[in-house]
Parts: C-alpha cells; structure tokens; sequence
C-alpha cells in the first residue's frame, strides 16, 4: 500500500541520517576532528577492521573514549525519552503527556537532591547522583501506578492526577530542603542538573541505556495495536477483544525503567519527549505502527544534534542542553504547528 | 449467533439496574430492545458486551457461557457500534476501521492483504469508501456512525449490537443505518428510541421498564396503546398498514 511505503521510506532514510550524524557528531567539539580518522577508529574499535596506526593516539581516545560514547548516550536518551512520550501520552489518552508525566522528574530531582544537599548515598560511587535520581524516579513512577490503582482499577484520569499529586509532594520536599540546607553551591548544582547534560557518558552507562532504550522501542513496535486501541478508551478496547488494564502496567514499568536510566546518565532533559511525538504525528499520522520507530530515530538525530551545539556553541564550556532542546525545539514545533494546521492529534 | 440470558441480574453502586432477566435470542434475527430513559437497556447490552459485570445469573453465546470466554474470543462473536466515539486522537477513517481486525490477530501479526480487502468491503458496504483518507473527526455524525459500523463490520462477527446507534443522526440516515444492519443477515440486538423505526426494522422486541421486561414479541403484536403509555406514559394511536405498524403519539 501507498501509505506503507511513504513509512518504510521515511524510516530508512532517518536510518541513514542517523548512521551520518553519528559519524559526523563525533568531529565537532574543542577539538575538530576530520571525518576519515573517526571513521577508520570506529571501523577499528568496533568491527576490528583496518589500519589505524596513522592516526594519532590522542583522537583515538577522544573518538572512542569520549565522543562516541556521548554522542550515542544522545542517540539512547533522544530515542528512549521520544518513545516514552508517545508511549504515556497513548496511557493517559493525553497529547499533553510527557515522559515525566508520572511525576518522575519531581521525584528524581528529589533524589538528587537529596544527594547533592544531604550526601545520600555518597557511598554508591561516583555517579551516586544519578542513582540517587533514578531511586527517586522509579520509586516515583511505582508510587503513582498504586494510588491510580487504590479504589478501583487505574484509569487514564486517575493516572494522570495522582502523577500530579506525587510530584507536587516530591517537589515540595525538594524545595524544603534547598530551602532548610542554604548551599549556594549545592542549589546551583541541582539547577544545572536539573537542565540535563550529556557530559556524563561514559561506554559503562552505555552499556547498561543502548540494550534498554532499543529493546524496549522494539518491545513498544510490536504493540503498536493495543497502543492504538488505548487511544479508543477501554469500553471500546474490551468489545475489540482487548483488556487494556494489563497492558497499561507492564508499559509503564518499562516506560519507567527507561526514564529512570535516561535521568541516571543525563539528569533531566525536557521537552523531548513532549515534542519529538507530535512532530512525528504530523508528518505520519497518530497509527503506533508508523511513529514509534520514526519517533525514535527522529528523537535519537535531535539530540544527537543538540548536544554537538551544546559542546561547541560556547568554547571552552558547555550549555546545558535542556536548554537548546527548548529554544530550537519549540520554534520548529511552532513553524510546523502553524504550517500543518496541526490539532495536537485531536479535533479542531 | 444464538444468544441465551438466563436469570440476569445487575447492581451498580447498590442499585439493581437489571433484574432477574431473560432474553433469548435466535440467530440471524433483529431484535430492538425499547424501553424509557434509565430503564436498563444500555446496561444490558453493556453487560452482554462485557463492559459491566453482572452479578447473578449467566449469558450464554452459541450454548458457551461467556464467563469462560477471553475478551478476544467474545470480540469474534459480537462487534459494538456504541455512542462513546469522540476522539482526542484523530486517526484516519482506514486506519479506525483496520482496527477491527484486531480481534484476530495474534502477537506480530501483521495486516495482510485480506485485512485491506475486508476493510475495503467494510466501508463500501456503508458506502464511505470515498472517505478513506478523511480524518475521523472531520468528518459529520452521521459519517462518523457509519465509520464505526464499518469498524464493527470488519470484525466479521455474527453478531452485531447497536446501543442507540441512530441517535443524533437525521432520518435519511437513521433509515440508511438500519437498512445497512437489516441486509447483514446476521444477528442485531439493538437499543432503539425511536418506536417507529423499531417497529419496522425488528423482527422481535423486548420492552423493558426498571430492569424488568414487560412484553415481548413481534412488532405487531406487542405496541399496543397501553404498552406504550405504561413504559413512556405518553398516549398515542397505533395504525397498522400492509402488515406494519405506525405510531402517533397524542396530542395528533
């Protein structure tokens, strides 16, 4: 079918672009790279194939040390928190859902706030920062899938206000203490955390997002018709065969543990979640078949991008690029909004 | 589809909405369920749908009680056509019908080329093929019951249940609505406000009052002016012509 075609199209053509952004990401930064040692060092690292003995031993460490892992934590985060979006806006039958929707970015500010002013969990290593966020965002997540379950079984409304109720008491507590603690060091720590960086990388925290975020997209691909049937309510799921309640869980676990590890490694990145489905949705419609994977990838290629602006915008320091996600990212959601007529998936 | 309900009942909130009720229907026939405003006719097609759970009694489907029964093989005996149909996620008229084919298809599945032929077949029997590129929600009410009858259509099942399917439609395509549920040839339970319409597309009514039904049988012979003024409290003359049966209601 017609259709069918403008989709596989449009997949391999974002496979490609994002196969070239990897490769072209790696070159800018403080020090610019030329294209041919990038490639000769991936091909080496990776696959073990030809000579890199030309290239100097200092790009060699920046490429597969630094820059590689980073720009594929951009890649895991962009796609993880892009198909999270779509997946809690189809849970919640809400296009205002964002991945966070479940309070998971209050509660995982709490745990690095706890970390930062307190010295929670000083003890877990380096990272503990990020441990201590992803505690606070899956014990967030978990928490607001058992309130919307007190009373009756969970629907989209009650998830949607007990994730606000959650994350209103996550966020008072982190008030207080920044309030109680007076650390000017530590409040400017937990603000610039709190706008995301993908300094981070490294290939440890890599190995544990990349064979999360892609099975879990692939998990989400194979859904694609329950994911549709959420957006028909669960009267109409039921005389279509289809007990949503279930689905709803075990999609939120994953959905959560995605977000949990994305906030660990990069602390929180707004608005991508947000944005990056409904971009999708204009371009290929709402059908879960088509935007999960296009989702994806057109979320992996945008913060791949962000973040070589972020590291190059401002020599010699980085901007935090929850920012750049918002300031480059609503101006094209406009421009597209208003160009597509576009109705946020809904009615006019 | 041969469905048998056997001493109903159903308690919502410590009301009891449907009582001790039994209903048995042949396959192949339309039934219109008629009944006052809050007189159980949603609620049993709910219950039979499986939306609300009852509490005594059972539902039996081709001899098959449907507690036993998965959602999914229910939902291969009977399609909805119901009023809930507002979306806030606007899909396109073909892909809300090819969700029809959910039902049967099992995990990675894909859609196959019957699956386009059927919903092909779906929209042109409720004449909107033209429409399949249309988003949903652009289009009228009347096009957008006949989306969802098509939707339920490509179930295939063989049974089909309207819960007030025609109401907010003009009655060109009340008409139309019904004619296109009449020539399925397989079995309707349908909730109907409308008498007349009932009257003349059923071949057998129940008419239903506080949970209870009060009459059953062939159009002709259960509108009489009492039955009606006894579930509506509306008085009205009944005319019969060639065998079928016109209502007005007073003052006339």
């Amino acid at each position: 079918m017609i259709r069918d075609k403008k989709y596989i199209i449009i997949s391999v053509l974002l496979i490609a672009l994002l196969m070239l952004s990897i490769v072209l990401s790696i070159g800018f930064g403080s020090m610019d790279i030329p294209i041919k040692d990038i490639y000769a060092t991936i091909m080496n690292k990776m696959f073990n194939l030809g000579d890199i003995s030309r290239v100097k031993q200092s790009t060699i460490d920046i490429v597969w040390l630094i820059r590689l892992p980073r720009t594929l934590l951009a890649l895991a985060i962009g796609m993880g928190l892009s198909v999270t979006g779509i997946i809690m806006q189809s849970i919640v039958k809400n296009s205002l859902a964002d991945p966070y929707i479940l309070g998971v970015s209050s509660g995982a500010s709490f745990g690095a706030t706890l970390a930062i002013m307190l010295g929670v969990g000083v003890s877990l290593g380096s990272n503990y920062i990020g441990i201590a966020a992803f505690i606070g965002a899956f014990i967030t997540s978990i928490l607001v899938i058992l309130l919307s379950n007190i009373g009756g079984r969970s629907s989209s409304t009650k998830l949607l206000l007990a994730g606000m109720a959650v994350s209103s008491i996550a966020s008072a507590f982190s008030n207080l203490i920044i309030y109680l603690a007076d650390n000017k060091d530590g409040i400017r720590t937990i603000t610039y955390w709190m706008m995301g960086s993908l300094a981070g990388a490294s290939w440890d925290n890599i190995k544990i997002l990349i064979p999360i975020v892609f099975l879990s997209t692939l998990f989400f691909m194979t859904q694609y018709r329950v994911l549709n049937l959420m957006l028909l309510g669960d009267e109409t799921a039921t005389t279509l065969g289809m007990d949503l309640y279930k689905y709803r869980l075990l999609y939120l676990v994953v959905a959560a543990l995605n977000v949990g590890f994305a906030v660990y490694a990069a602390g929180v990145i707004g608005f991508i979640g947000l944005i990056i489905p409904h971009i999708v949705r204009i371009v290929v419609g709402i059908d879960h078949k088509k935007t999960i994977l296009i989702s994806g990838l057109t979320g992996s290629i945008f913060l791949i991008w962000m973040d070589v602006l972020a590291r190059t915008i401002k020599p010699g320091s980085e901007v935090p690029i929850g920012i750049l996600v918002s300031i480059i990212g609503a101006p094209t959601f406009i421009y597209l909004m208003i160009s597509k007529n576009y109705n946020f998936g809904g009615t006019k | 589809m041969d469905l048998n309900i056997k001493n109903l009942s159903v308690t919502i909130e410590e009301k009891k909405i449907i009582e001790n009720l039994n209903i048995d229907i042949e396959a192949k026939n339309l039934v219109g369920i008629i009944g006052p405003n809050g007189s159980g006719k949603s609620t049993l097609l709910k219950t039979i749908y499986r939306v609300l759970k009852y509490n005594e009694g059972s539902i039996y489907i081709n001899g098959k009680d449907i507690k036993v029964m998965s959602l999914r093989e229910t939902a291969k005996e009977m399609a909805v056509v119901a009023q809930h149909n507002e979306q806030e996620f606007d899909f396109n008229v073909y892909d809300m019908v090819l969700i029809g084919r959910s039902p049967h298809k099992k995990f990675l599945e894909r859609d196959s080329r019957d699956d386009y032929e059927i919903v092909d077949e779906a929209l042109e029997k409720v004449d909107m093929l033209a429409y399949k590129e249309r988003k949903y929600n652009s289009l009228s009410g009347g096009e957008k019951q006949r989306i969802i009858l098509a939707r339920a259509l490509a179930q295939q099942t063989n049974c089909l249940i309207l819960d007030e399917p025609t109401n907010h439609l003009d009655i060109k395509y009340q008409f139309q609505f019904m004619n296109i549920a009449k020539n399925l040839d397989i079995t309707v339970i349908a909730a109907i406000h409308d008498l007349n319409i009932a009257s003349l597309y059923c071949d057998e009514i129940y008419a239903l009052k506080d949970g209870k039904i009060v009459k059953s049988g062939s159009p002709t012979d259960i509108f009489t002016e009492k039955l009606i003024y006894d579930l509506y409290e509306v008085e009205s003359r009944i005319i019969k012509e060639d065998g079928k049966i016109n209502i007005l209601y007073k003052p006339y």
